[in-house]
């Protein structure tokens, strides 16, 4: 009994929360509408991924395809469909959500397969070329837009579907978790980590894997549809392999095998280059212009900072806060030297009249906060942690404990 | 398994039957929405028609043109206008210029007092060189407020922003964007540019009559809407003329290595080769082509324009032909004052025709904001009908009249030749010497 | 035309030279990958940015040796052989550097750390490689080497396999003949101040000579079966294969090769038998780079290919592929999944003509051929496939 009033009162909290944002953000914070319905999205994408690639352990690099798959399918059903059936938008959209998920599913259990054969940079490498050729194969149907994209327009105006896409998110987020927490998740995680001591177990090894693949592909066809009502318009660009490369980053970055971390670095890399894009001066309304010389020293500096942090992180043996004191002068170290070598790469002729857009550096410190923080954690933000409302006391319980000792 | 696949049935269930509740009150409210537009439902088809070229409408004129349901924005102080341009990606060249020339315009008229005593506020977006991105830009644009949208260069964007342009109900002027059925999306579209129904025929005319060439090759790059729209039209003028089409070869946007369409084309004897790609293709193209043994004359739409095609073309490109819009070397006073005010605030002169034709863009739409606050309208609605009401607008590429013509102005046409050093005048044609009315 | 069923089989020797050229590119870079993943097992992401930068570097060079566009344009300035020398070894100086710098600041840190974090650094270090190279490279718009520097540009090797007829040699000279002379009646005209009827029409004749001229030109050269190979062209066959054949001394020949080839047999063992793994290391990102570095002058110069910051992105991923196809880890199976993999692409091209819209899909047969390979040989095409020990 008891099992059941906490199941129906966290679906309730879900699908409560999922409406509460809709409602706040659409009428509170409307320009930022699209965003939140983009990073539900990543959401639900890195957190599938992460049930492939950290949970199952099989290296999928190609997961924009299942991505397409649900988009391309669930939008021409409903390009084609719509006019001529009884449902509302809302429940239409669940409906081509599901569709999206079966066709994406089907397609993860013909990717699935190989991964019974190839393993590790191999099957990666089979993934990406999977997704590769349906990217390609799309382009070359006129009838779904053929390279230039389709239009997927079946409403009038464009549907209320950040509540959905929510949903998604923390559906799958539940049924990750949920399979981490029972007994049905061994067989994944014992797959991760031997698979040779899993099958003399008598764990089902190639069961699993497929499994693995086809419920992860699923909730990315899910997105997919979900992308396609959302934002009408797709096209194969969309799901180009850099997509597959940010998801993959998304699931390393958090902590693989962290639903967490997944859920987390899913919303930070996402908000980070689109915090950039839209960096405006707060009177002016013009975008920031940050001169050449700061940029290069910078740059510079961040290296230097970086070496020195790891430096201290290998080489430092004392104790915690004295590292951590170190830490700090490593990051002090790169303010000074960014400080110190503006006005001398300022005499540097060509550089001093150069200056970049925000926006324009975006992807740039995209990719350098990527690299940053592989070097100094390269297990990840939560590394295999998950967040927990006891992992939470510890953390406010230790500093007294210390004290005390 | 079982457990879990109960609980998710259950889950999932739950779910939709809470959801189906919810929608079942609000229900009612986004049926009526979905029903009032069906304007829009009928255009979705002919925009998803984009690549099956055949479709491409050829008589503008023949169905009236939806109208938005929306007013739009209110004009404001200052006023705003929103420009999407290609800041970044491929196109950058002719949205670098589109800028400067729109900017032009519009300090232009700041510096001479504004409108009716309103300054003029250009807020620009960057779309990419993508039609998704171009999309969004075109959304951000309108919920700033913006009464009315200009751009893009390239068609596929265009498209793209025509679409959120109509729903909100503000006017869009589009720069280069030339595919012909844009047009049949909305009463909000307008263009300062002339379209693929006369640009396809203007070179299919100069070929088979000027050049004298009876069998063509056409290369087509199978991503942009606007280079499958052009093949589709000159196809058709020139088989009409009595002219062959022997080959067709189709590449995509980005490619480099043009050598085994070349070779397949190379083996059908043309006695010439439309290619009605972008610049950024056509250049390597070009090269390959002369490398190849293929020394026939090369013939392009407007997608050629840029100073980059020699570099990248080198003495290949050199001596062929392609439609432009206006040219440096015309006489016309508006041209003489744009270029000297071009020199005076950026040096040099503009590198495309895309300076020309954004500074179009922006007066008309700024002529057309001082008529409708003239007429005491206040909403982009009215703007809308400002425009439709331009006749004869002096502009730097010609003259533009759009009233009665479903925003496709009749223009002019240059077919010029590539030179060493940029490009020279060969011929000009009217729209009546090459239009079916 | 020798048409069957659609195809025309007089092109096929064209279209193989086609393939064989852009085969050899990735072979170049296909090398650097196979030769990086030999010793460290890592995916280097990176690579095909080296390759960008490469192309980069010989552009500059070029602007330097005095092919700026703003020289060029207009005039003809005469070029040797030294200038593409000097670019072909700057560009593999410069890719070599760079990748030696990559490996140093960004792969040595992550060195004991888990694949899958390297993997993820070296793809932060192409993102960054590409959006970096964004803000400080020229790229719009996009810039090209000027064919100038080549001093060969207009002379070829003609391989005839079956000449065209007498008749048809003899009327193209005839008209090349005619075109000239009709086009000097013109420009004399115009020159004369004739009248405007009296010039129209001596245009009208000399156009159409010129176009009979160039049309039987290209029918000559197109009746010809056989190859016409630029000497660019065929320098560029050259120099990859003098390339690959100092690799293969410097592999198996020499100390350093030997200690190379122990890294990649056996990391831990090498190192425990006294072998500097760092120093081969680093040695190996530097002749990679530089193989790549020696591509990207070539595939820019060449080829003719517009540069791009993005340039890398699309030949990276076929050489990536390649590499894979012909066994990760195994340098004469890289040479051998590119070349097979250009060839690949351009017959899938010339296929067209019995399957219309074929051409389309030409990206995605590398990837087909890649899976078929792999299900049936998972260890690529000259590669051994292990059974992984417990």
């Amino acid at each position: 009994m008891k099992f059941w009033l906490v199941r129906l009162a966290s679906l309730l909290l879900a699908v409560g929360f999922a409406f509460g944002l809709e409602s706040v953000v659409g009428h509170q914070f409307p320009s930022i509408y699209r965003l939140v319905v983009l990073a539900g999205l990543y959401i639900t994408l890195s957190v599938s991924l992460n049930l492939i690639n950290g949970i199952t352990g099989q290296f999928s690099i190609g997961h924009a395809a299942f991505y397409m798959v649900g988009a391309y399918s669930a939008g021409f059903v409903s390009k084609a469909l719509f006019s001529h059936q009884p449902l509302v938008p809302q429940l239409w959209m669940i409906v081509m959500a599901l569709f999206g998920a079966c066709c994406a599913a089907l397609t993860g259990l013909v990717v699935g397969l190989p991964s019974l054969r190839l393993r590790g940079d191999y099957l990666a490498i089979v993934t990406l070329g999977f997704g590769e050729i349906l990217r390609i194969v799309t382009q070359n149907i006129g009838a779904i837009g053929g390279a230039y994209g389709m239009n997927v327009k079946p409403f009038g105006s464009p549907p209320q579907a950040l509540w959905l896409v929510w949903l998604l998110a923390i559906l799958c987020v539940a049924v990750c978790r949920n399979l981490l927490k029972t007994a049905h998740g061994l067989p994944f995680l014992s797959v991760r980590e031997d698979e040779v001591a899993s099958a003399a177990m008598g764990v089902k090894v190639p069961k699993t894997k497929v499994t693995a693949f086809v419920v992860g592909s699923a909730f990315a066809g899910a997105a997919g549809a979900l992308l396609a009502h959302a934002e009408t318009f797709i096209s194969p660009d969309t799901f180009k392999m850099d997509v597959s490369f940010i998801i993959l980053t998304m699931v390393v970055l958090g902590g693989t095998g962290s639903i967490t971390g997944s859920v987390i670095s899913a919303i930070a890399l996402f908000a980070i280059p689109e915090w950039l894009r839209n960096l405006q001066d707060p009177v002016t309304k013009d975008p920031i212009q940050i001169p050449g010389p700061a940029l290069v020293a910078s740059i510079i500096s961040v290296v230097i900072a970086v070496a020195l942090f790891k430096a201290v992180q290998n080489r430092f043996h004392g104790s915690k806060p004295a590292k951590f004191g170190l830490y700090l002068a490593a990051i002090a170290a790169g303010f000074v030297c960014k400080l110190a070598f503006t006005p001398i790469l300022a005499q540097a002729p060509g550089l001093a009249a150069k200056s970049f857009e925000a926006s324009a550096l975006r992807m740039v410190i995209f990719a350098a906060t990527l690299i940053i923080l592989m070097l100094i954690r390269p297990q990840g933000i939560f590394a295999h942690h998950e967040f927990s409302w006891s992992w939470v006391a510890k953390l406010f319980r230790r500093a007294p404990k210390e004290a005390t000792a | 398994m079982v457990k879990l696949n109960k609980t998710f049935a259950t889950t999932f269930g739950l779910t939709a039957a809470l959801a189906l509740g919810i929608i079942g009150a609000s229900g009612c409210q986004d049926n009526s929405a979905a029903g009032g537009t069906t304007g829009t439902a009928g255009t979705t088809g002919a925009t998803a028609g984009g690549t099956t070229a055949g479709t491409t409408g050829t008589q503008p004129n023949a169905s009236p043109r939806p109208t938005p349901q929306k007013d739009g924005a209110t004009i404001g102080d200052p006023i705003k206008i929103g420009l999407v341009a290609s800041q970044n990606g491929d196109l950058k060249p002719w949205g670098d210029d589109n800028i400067k020339g729109s900017q032009l315009a519009v300090d232009e008229v700041n510096a001479a007092g504004g409108i009716n005593g309103h300054q003029v506020k250009l807020r620009i977006e960057d779309s990419n060189s993508t039609p998704e991105t171009g999309k969004s830009a075109a959304q951000k644009l309108i919920s700033d407020g913006v009464v009315g949208l200009l751009g893009e260069v390239a068609s596929g964007i265009t498209q793209q922003m025509e679409i959120v342009a109509f729903d909100a109900g503000v006017p869009l002027v589009a720069i280069g964007a030339t595919r012909t059925d844009i047009a049949t999306l909305g009463s909000n579209f307008f263009r300062v540019c002339y379209t693929d129904d006369l640009q396809g025929p203007v070179m299919a005319k100069f070929a088979y009559d000027y050049l004298h060439l009876k069998s063509m090759a056409i290369m087509t790059d199978n991503k942009q809407p606007y280079s499958v729209g052009l093949s589709e039209s000159f196809r058709k003028a020139f088989e009409e003329m009595g002219g062959k089409i022997v080959d067709e070869q189709k590449y995509q946007s980005k490619e480099t290595q043009f050598s085994s369409y070349i070779s397949n084309l190379k083996s059908k004897n043309p006695d010439g080769v439309f290619l009605s790609g972008y610049f950024t293709e056509v250049g390597p193209i070009a090269s390959q082509m002369r490398t190849a043994g293929v020394t026939v004359p090369l013939l392009g739409g407007d997608g050629w324009d840029s100073s980059e095609l020699i570099t990248s073309g080198g003495d290949a490109i050199v001596g062929n032909y392609f439609c432009n819009h206006y040219n440096n070397e015309e006489t016309r006073p508006e041209v003489q004052k744009f270029l000297a005010d071009w020199k005076a605030k950026y040096g040099g002169v503009p590198g495309t025709t895309m300076g020309a034709l954004g500074y179009d863009g922006a007066k008309l739409m700024m002529d057309a904001i001082k008529r409708t606050m003239d007429a005491k309208g206040t909403k982009s609605k009215d703007l809308i009908a400002a425009l439709e009401d331009t006749v004869d607008f002096p502009g730097v590429s010609g003259k533009i009249t759009l009233k009665g013509h479903s925003g496709n102005p009749p223009k002019r046409a240059l077919v010029v030749k590539v030179t060493k050093t940029g490009q020279s005048f060969v011929k000009a044609y009217e729209p009546d010497e090459v239009m079916k009315k | 035309m020798n048409l069957v069923a659609g195809l025309d089989f007089s092109i096929l020797p064209q279209q193989l030279v086609n393939g064989l050229l852009l085969g050899s590119i990735y072979a170049l870079i296909a090398l650097g990958y196979t030769m990086v993943y030999g010793v460290l097992r890592l995916i280097n992401f990176a690579h095909g940015e080296v390759f960008m930068l490469g192309s980069y570097a010989a552009l500059f060079t070029s602007w330097l040796l005095g092919f700026s566009p703003e020289a060029v344009r207009g005039v003809d300035r005469p070029s040797t052989w030294v200038n593409l020398v000097v670019m072909l070894l700057v560009s593999m100086i410069v890719c070599g550097l760079i990748g030696v710098l990559i490996e140093f600041l960004a792969y040595r840190p992550m060195r004991n750390q888990p694949r899958i974090a390297s993997l993820i650094t070296a793809i932060g270090v192409s993102l960054f490689i590409q959006y970096a190279g964004g803000l400080f490279l020229p790229q719009s718009p996009p810039p090209a080497i000027s064919e100038q520097v080549n001093p060969y540009r207009n002379e070829k090797v003609s391989i005839v396999l079956k000449p065209a007829g007498q008749e048809i040699v003899a009327q193209a000279a005839d008209a090349t003949k005619k075109a000239a002379i009709a086009e000097k009646a013109y420009d004399d005209a115009q020159k004369a101040g004739a009248p405007a009827d009296k010039v129209e029409q001596l245009r009208n004749d000399a156009q159409i000579a010129s176009n009979d001229a160039s049309r039987l030109q290209t029918q000559v050269s197109s009746q010809t079966s056989g190859l016409v190979i630029p000497y660019g062209q065929l320098g560029m066959l050259i120099t990859t294969m003098v390339l690959m054949a100092v690799l293969w001394f410097v592999v198996q020949k020499t100390k350093t090769g030997r200690a190379m080839r122990a890294v990649a047999h056996d990391f831990d063992s090498a190192a425990l038998m006294g072998v500097n793994v760092g120093r081969i290391i680093t040695i190996t990102f530097m002749i990679g780079s530089a193989l790549a570095g020696a591509g990207a002058m070539m595939y820019a110069t060449v080829l003719r290919t517009p540069l791009s910051p993005f340039l890398g992105v699309q030949p990276g991923v076929k050489a990536f592929v390649a590499a894979v196809l012909g066994g990760i880890g195994n340098i004469p199976g890289a040479v051998l999944g590119g070349i097979l993999m250009g060839i690949v692409e351009t017959l899938v091209v010339w296929l067209d003509g019995l399957v219309p819209g074929l051409s389309g899909y030409k990206d995605a047969v590398a990837f087909v051929v890649l899976i078929a390979v792999l299900l049936f040989r998972p260890g690529g095409l000259l590669g051994s496939s292990k059974v992984e020990k417990v």
